[in-house]
C-alpha cells in the first residue's frame, strides 16, 4: 500500500512535504492540545495501536495475508487530524525502524494515507451514521481504504506524465494494480474490521468513552 | 556523549540529503554505481541488509515493474527495459542506503536535542512494546482454541476483539504516563 522510496522524485516528494509539515502542527495542535503532559502519552498511545492494528495479518485464499490499515477506526473514534497525526508517525516509524515505505515519500505517504482515506471514513461515517451504524462502519472502512488507493495511485500516474523515462509504469496499469485490490478484497477486510472492532466497542460500552 | 549525538545527528542529516538525491537520478549506470558506493561504503553487514532488501522492499516494485511491461508489450508496444531496471535499482539502493544507515545510528541519540521528538519516540516504542505483547499473545490464543488453521472470518472477528483491547489498554497507558509526566513537572 505504501509508496516505496525510489517511485517518486523531488519534484512530487518535496512539495508533498512541504504540504504536509504545517498540516502536521495544525493537525497535531487541534488534536492533542498545547500541554505536552496531556498529548504526547496520547500520541504515543494511539501511535502505538495503529502501528500494531497494522501488524495483524488477515489471511486471504490463495496462501498470503494483507495487512490492515486501521486508520478508519481511528478516525471514526478520535477524528481525522489525530488520525492523520498518529498514522504519520507510523509511516515515519516504519520507515525510520523497519525499512518500509520511505523518508522522501513520506510526505505523500502520510497525506494519501493518513488524511486523504480518514477523512473519507471519518465524513462516511458523519454522513450515514445516523441511518445505521453497521452500514456506517463498514462505509467508513471501505470507503477510507478506496480514497488511499485512488490518491497514491493519482500519484503515481502524475510521476508518469511528469516524467515517463523516470516512472515507466503508464497510469492507467498503476490504477489497475492500486484499485483492483483494493475494491475486491482490501476495502471489504476494512470494512468488516472497522465494523467487528466498533460494535466490540460499543457493547464493552468505550465506544462513548472514548 | 554530546559527541555522539551530533555524530548520529550528521548521519542522519547526510542520509536524508543522500536519499532524496539518489531519489533524483534516473540514469541507470549512475545508480548501479551509486549502489556500488554504498555497498563498498557498508560493507560491513550488507549481506543481511541485502537480503532484508529483497525480502521487502523487491517485490513490490519488481511486481509491478513486470505487470507494467508485460501489460505493454501486450497491448502492442515494445516497453524499453532500461527504465523499469532503473526503477528497481533506484528503490533497492535507495532501501539499502537506508537500512545500512538506520542500522548504524542510534535513534534515540539523535533524537535527543529535541526533547519533545525524544520523549515521544520513547512513548511510543515502550506502548508498542506492550500492545505487541498483547496482540501476539492474543493471536497465539486464536491459534490454540482452534483445532485448524484460522481463516480469514476467525482472524477478522478476533482482530476486533484485539483492537478493543489495545485500545483499553494504550488509554489506561496514556493516563498513566500522563500522570507519571506532569507529576515530574513537565507540562
Amino acid at each position: 500500500m505504501h509508496v516505496p522510496d525510489g517511485f517518486l522524485s523531488p519534484r512530487i516528494t518535496l512539495p508533498a512535504w512541504g504540504a504536509a509539515l504545517p498540516l502536521w502542527a495544525w493537525a497535531a495542535r487541534r488534536g492533542f492540545g498545547p500541554s505536552a503532559a496531556d498529548s504526547l502519552p496520547v500520541v504515543g498511545s494511539l501511535t502505538a495501536l495503529a502501528f500494531v492494528v497494522q501488524g495483524l495479518a488477515i489471511p486471504v485464499p490463495g496462501g498470503t495475508s494483507v495487512h490492515l490499515l486501521g486508520v478508519a477506526v481511528l478516525a471514526v473514534l478520535r477524528g481525522p487530524a489525530v488520525a492523520f497525526v498518529c498514522e504519520s508517525l507510523v509511516l515515519a516509524l516504519q520507515a525510520l525502524i523497519l525499512g518500509v515505505g520511505g523518508f522522501t515519500v513520506l510526505g505523500v505517504n502520510s497525506i494519501a494515507l493518513g488524511l486523504i482515506g480518514p477523512a473519507a471514513a471519518w465524513l462516511a461515517w458523519k454522513a450515514l451514521g445516523r441511518l445505521s451504524p453497521v452500514v456506517a462502519a463498514f462505509a467508513a472502512g471501505w470507503l477510507g481504504m478506496q480514497a488511499s488507493s485512488l490518491a497514491l495511485a493519482l500519484v503515481l500516474g502524475l510521476q508518469h506524465r511528469i516524467d515517463p523515462s523516470y516512472m515507466p509504469v503508464p497510469g492507467r496499469v498503476t490504477l489497475l494494480a492500486m484499485m483492483v485490490p483494493s475494491l475486491t478484497a482490501l476495502g471489504v477486510l476494512e470494512g468488516l474490521y472497522t465494523v467487528a472492532t466498533l460494535a466490540l466497542l460499543r457493547k464493552a460500552r468505550l465506544l462513548r468513552a472514548e | 556523549m554530546r559527541n555522539e549525538a551530533r555524530r548520529s545527528h550528521l548521519a542522519l542529516v547526510a542520509w536524508a540529503v543522500a536519499v532524496f538525491t539518489l531519489s533524483a537520478i534516473s540514469d541507470l549506470r549512475l545508480l548501479l554505481l551509486s549502489g556500488l558506493a554504498a555497498l563498498l561504503l557498508f560493507r560491513r553487514g550488507a549481506a543481511r541488509v541485502a537480503a532484508r532488501v529483497l525480502a521487502v522492499v523487491a517485490p513490490p516494485a519488481l511486481g509491478l515493474s513486470l505487470v507494467s511491461w508485460g501489460w505493454l508489450a501486450v497491448t502492442g508496444g515494445n516497453p524499453p527495459v532500461a527504465p523499469y531496471a532503473a526503477l528497481l535499482a533506484r528503490t533497492l539502493v535507495i532501501a539499502f542506503l537506508s537500512l545500512s544507515v538506520l542500522r548504524r545510528v542510534d535513534l534515540l541519540r539523535a533524537a535527543a536535542p529535541f526533547p519533545t521528538v525524544s520523549r515521544l519516540l520513547v512513548l511510543c516504542l515502550a506502548q508498542i512494546h506492550a500492545l505487541r505483547r498483547l496482540a501476539t499473545e492474543s493471536a497465539l490464543g486464536l491459534r490454540s482454541r482452534l483445532a485448524r488453521r484460522p481463516g480469514t472470518r476467525d482472524v477478522l472477528r478476533s482482530s476486533g476483539a484485539v483492537t478493543a483491547s489495545l485500545l483499553a489498554l494504550s488509554v489506561r497507558n496514556a493516563r498513566e504516563a500522563g500522570e507519571a509526566m506532569r507529576s515530574r513537572g513537565f507540562h
